[in-house]
């Protein structure tokens, strides 16, 4: 330890990205920031070290250490181990161990205080990188794709639809909008990797007659800068974001199938106080809406082997913050689409579901072993319905979830809710199919 | 960007979500009564799944094997024990109607009977108990019958010890044996029964595991396992090693965290809001105000605020461990109502000096006083509210744990708890029923 209280550590295993410097990270008096941190009444002394917190995290066991460990050894005095310890990048800050505590103890503060406190350098570097891509252009994209490309990208498939998909001619793809009634955000994945992947999306909003716009700026969805640890450029980001809604008088932020997205914005809005002139909404709820309303008349009529579904709750819009509302629209929206006997729950489920793994920037942290541990028990649980595909509206679940089922031999697929409701409705062009298996392709033809 | 409250209305308001307020839940879906139950992660999660009725009498040396004579008798030494407040056979249906809902819902239970049943402890102790899952039911009957019987463990597995239970059970137990053998792919040192209990509901895992429980078991034919048979679906994991297997299989309860308990409230937390109930759960109520046209409930939840409209209340929020009372230097306080606590005059007469002293402590029966119609009273004698009620062990004048009678209070309390709440909606449905 040197004089300042501070000691060299090493960097947490990575397979890939830059070598690290043997910069230091400050010790943090955990206990202390833990009463700073909690809300009046809530305290870390309140612990009964059950070990509910422990049982139910996928994390346990990681790097040696649980949530139970971390609170304790947090009364214990042991800041310098918590404060270097590697684990505080597989924690997903899923919250489940908040959610399952008797005495409602919150462990996830204490973990995002550890990783703001780690230098950037000692940081993961996917993650960090990540962040440093999305401050760079005003596109606020973790990809770095620019707003002109993104503009570019979405009117070159845009216009290739129209002249390849005659019942979509007219579609629409609008670009600042002004007082358009949804600013809709869009993972950079699309764009940037399977732009055809957006065409589902647009095809929706074009039969419901929805009136929409993406923006040139802040369309982005992803923000690892929340997972890095990072304050003040999470403000960036979300501040980008908020003054591009609000440029453009739109009235509904709708955030599309995306989890964290969702969650780093509406807390960023909390957090830094931010002006919105907008809701914040799901693409999920307007789904079951459109449903409900008659305005997307999808069926299970399609299904005709039997095909078995399941879902999976996204931390970042169920347990995180919609509740169980959200969880309960995405089951209706599945039942609608693949059949009431067709779609097996996952156990446990909503706001008790256990996070993928590939939260908390754990997909893009590099440390590759760890998360498939931790998705184990992820995998466990889709194995357990013997569903054939899983549903999932965030694409660092649908990411984790494939690698997963890949390293531990699964036999299922993971596919948008975009792409199911326009396989129902019969207008999924051959271009949009890339996570359709063999049995559901078969169906198309 | 503002906060927008949600709002329910029902006809009755739940809080608490331990076995009371689960219990209490049931019992006004299976009358059609419009629900809401809110409350904070109990500490169902603790329960070893056994619902204990009355297990132990005050200053008697054996446990109670008739828990129905065992009342009677309470009801002429403890006249004010909540459980000598219901009805015997209201108790009776009560623990029919919870445990009938349980099997139909997922977990299989037995019926209480007219005997208490000599169930097994973690550590290999003996309670009684008045009904047991059905994972549970073979290990009594083992033990009865003295058959020849190999306990399981697990490396890694903390808080259950084969050698522990055969060691406290071997002059009762003669043919006991002990066998610790690596769960499937655990890959950790530390593991938990929540995991096991899940990975045991894919089958591959079922198959490894037969493997070599068959391996362990040696010339027995019956086997004892901590719990961890599945978590959604244990009747069917049971099953499914037992032909795996050919031996017969049965739980016994872990330490907390254990899946028993689990099981239960992912069970409740599923079932219930299918069935109707507006369920908040995770979440406490902040402040609760009644008028003359019901009572109104305020709380937060991750998303925002949320309000409910009731027409009647039921406080099951327990006492210390779930914050139903609040334990002061200057005294014992009911949280949210700010109730008058019948406690020990002062904080030197909470505990005995030691903590195992035979007449138990005074602490232990604090509580808030309730009448005949179980509404909780101001400290002039008079109900706080007609539309409130009271259910669980915030209730005085018990000490559920050296009664073993912690599912007995909670259910039987519920019972009596929905009931007038029912009463009560009816009346003001049909004034001129009102009595």
């Amino acid at each position: 330890m040197d004089k300042n209280g501070s000691y060299l550590v090493t960097a947490p295993k990575q397979e890939k990205g830059t070598p690290m410097a043997d910069t230091q990270i400050a010790t943090i008096n955990f206990k202390e920031e833990a009463l700073r941190l909690l809300p009046e009444g809530a305290s870390f002394e309140a612990c009964l070290t059950c070990g509910l917190c422990s049982s139910g995290c996928p994390a346990s066991g990681i790097e040696n250490m649980d949530p139970r460990k971390f609170i304790r050894m947090a009364e214990l005095g042991m800041d310098v181990e918590l404060s270097t310890t590697p684990w505080v990048w597989c924690c997903t800050q899923c919250k489940r161990c908040h959610h399952v505590c008797p005495m409602n103890i919150d462990i996830s503060q204490l973990v995002f205080l550890a990783r703001s406190n780690w230098p950037e350098d000692k940081k993961p570097s996917g993650i960090v990188r990540s962040c440093q891509m999305i401050l760079a252009t005003d596109s606020t994209s973790a990809m770095g794709l620019p707003p002109a490309d993104f503009v570019f990208v979405v009117d070159d498939v845009l216009q290739e639809v129209r002249a390849t998909q005659p019942a979509f001619q007219h579609l629409q793809a609008p670009m600042d909008k002004q007082g358009a009634h949804f600013f809709v955000n869009q993972n950079s994945r699309e764009p940037m990797s399977e732009p055809d992947e957006m065409v589902p999306l647009w095809k929706i909003f074009h039969l419901v007659g929805a009136d929409w716009t993406y923006s040139s700026k802040g369309w982005a969805a992803e923000n690892f800068c929340m997972f890095s640890g990072n304050e003040t450029a999470w403000y960036e980001v979300i501040k980008k974001r908020v003054d591009a809604v609000n440029e453009l008088g739109c009235q509904v932020w709708l955030n599309t199938e995306c989890g964290h997205s969702y969650y780093t914005m509406w807390q960023g809005v909390k957090r830094f106080n931010l002006t919105a002139n907008f809701r914040l909404e799901s693409l999920i709820t307007y789904y079951a809406r459109w449903i409900r309303e008659g305005k997307l008349p999808v069926n299970s009529k399609w299904n005709t082997k039997g095909i078995k579904f399941t879902v999976q709750d996204p931390c970042m819009i169920v347990r995180k913050a919609y509740g169980d509302a959200i969880a309960e629209d995405m089951r209706f929206v599945t039942r609608a689409l693949v059949g009431e006997e067709n779609f097996i729950d996952m156990q446990p489920n909503r706001s008790a579901n256990y996070c993928c793994g590939g939260g908390g920037g754990f997909l893009q942290a590099g440390m590759t072993e760890h998360r498939r541990t931790y998705g184990k028990r992820k995998f466990d649980q889709i194995a357990a319905t013997g569903a054939a595909y899983v549903l999932t509206p965030c694409h660092n679940c649908h990411s984790q979830m494939e690698d997963i089922g890949h390293f531990y031999g699964g036999n299922y697929g993971v596919v948008h809710f975009w792409t199911l409701i326009c396989l129902s409705l019969g207008i999924l062009g051959d271009n949009e199919r890339t996570y359709l298996g063999p049995d559901l392709l078969e169906l198309l033809d | 960007m503002k906060e927008e409250t949600r709002n329910f209305t029902t006809q009755l308001a739940i809080i608490g979500s331990g076995i009371a307020g689960f219990a209490a839940s049931i019992f006004a879906v299976n009358r059609k009564i419009a629900t809401a139950q809110i409350g904070n992660t109990g500490a169902v999660a603790y329960t070893t799944g056994y619902l204990d009725l009355l297990g132990k009498m005050d200053g008697a040396q054996a446990a109670v094997n008739d828990p129905w004579q065992a009342l009677e008798q309470l009801r002429k030494s403890q006249s004010n024990h909540p459980l000598s407040r219901v009805a015997v056979a209201d108790i009776h249906r009560g623990f029919n109607e919870f445990t009938a809902f349980l099997g139909e819902c997922g977990i299989a239970y037995s019926q209480p009977e007219k005997r208490n049943i000599t169930a097994l402890t973690p550590v290999g102790t003996l309670k009684q108990t008045l009904c047991v899952p059905a994972t549970m039911a073979a290990g009594p009957r083992a033990f009865a019958a003295k058959k020849p019987c190999v306990i399981i463990d697990f490396i890694g597995l903390k808080g259950f010890s084969g050698r522990q239970v055969v060691a406290n059970l071997q002059d009762r137990w003669p043919n006991l044996g002990t066998q610790r053998i690596a769960f499937p792919d655990m890959v950790h040192g530390e593991i938990y029964p929540e995991v096991m209990a899940r990975a045991l509901e894919v089958p591959a895992t079922r198959e490894k595991l037969a493997y070599t429980l068959k391996n362990a078991a040696g010339q027995a034919k019956v086997i004892g396992l901590p719990a961890i048979l599945g978590m959604h679906c244990p009747d069917h994991v049971r099953a499914e090693l037992e032909r795996l297997t050919g031996l017969e299989i049965f739980e016994i309860p872990t330490m907390p965290p254990s899946v028993p308990g689990i099981r239960l409230r992912e069970l409740f937390e599923q079932v219930l809001p299918k069935k109707g109930v507006t369920l908040i759960p995770q979440q406490k109520v902040t402040a609760l105000d009644f008028d003359d046209r019901g009572a109104t409930l305020s709380l937060f939840d991750s998303y925002g605020p949320i309000r409910i409209q009731a027409q009647t209340v039921i406080l099951a929020t327990g006492r210390f461990l779930s914050g139903g009372l609040e334990a002061h230097p200057d005294g014992i306080r009911e949280h949210l109502l700010d109730l008058p606590v019948t406690q020990p005059a002062d904080r030197t007469h909470w505990y005995h000096d030691r903590y195992t002293d035979p007449r138990g402590h005074a602490i232990h029966r604090a509580g808030i006083e309730i009448d005949d119609t179980f509404r909780p009273l101001r400290l002039d004698g008079r109900p706080y509210s007609d539309r409130l009620f009271a259910a669980g062990i915030i209730i005085a004048h018990q000490d559920w744990i050296r009664g073993r009678s912690g599912a007995g209070i909670a259910i039987a309390t519920a019972f009596r708890a929905v009931a007038e709440a029912e009463r009560y909606l009816l009346a003001e449905t049909n004034p001129e029923k009102r009595v």
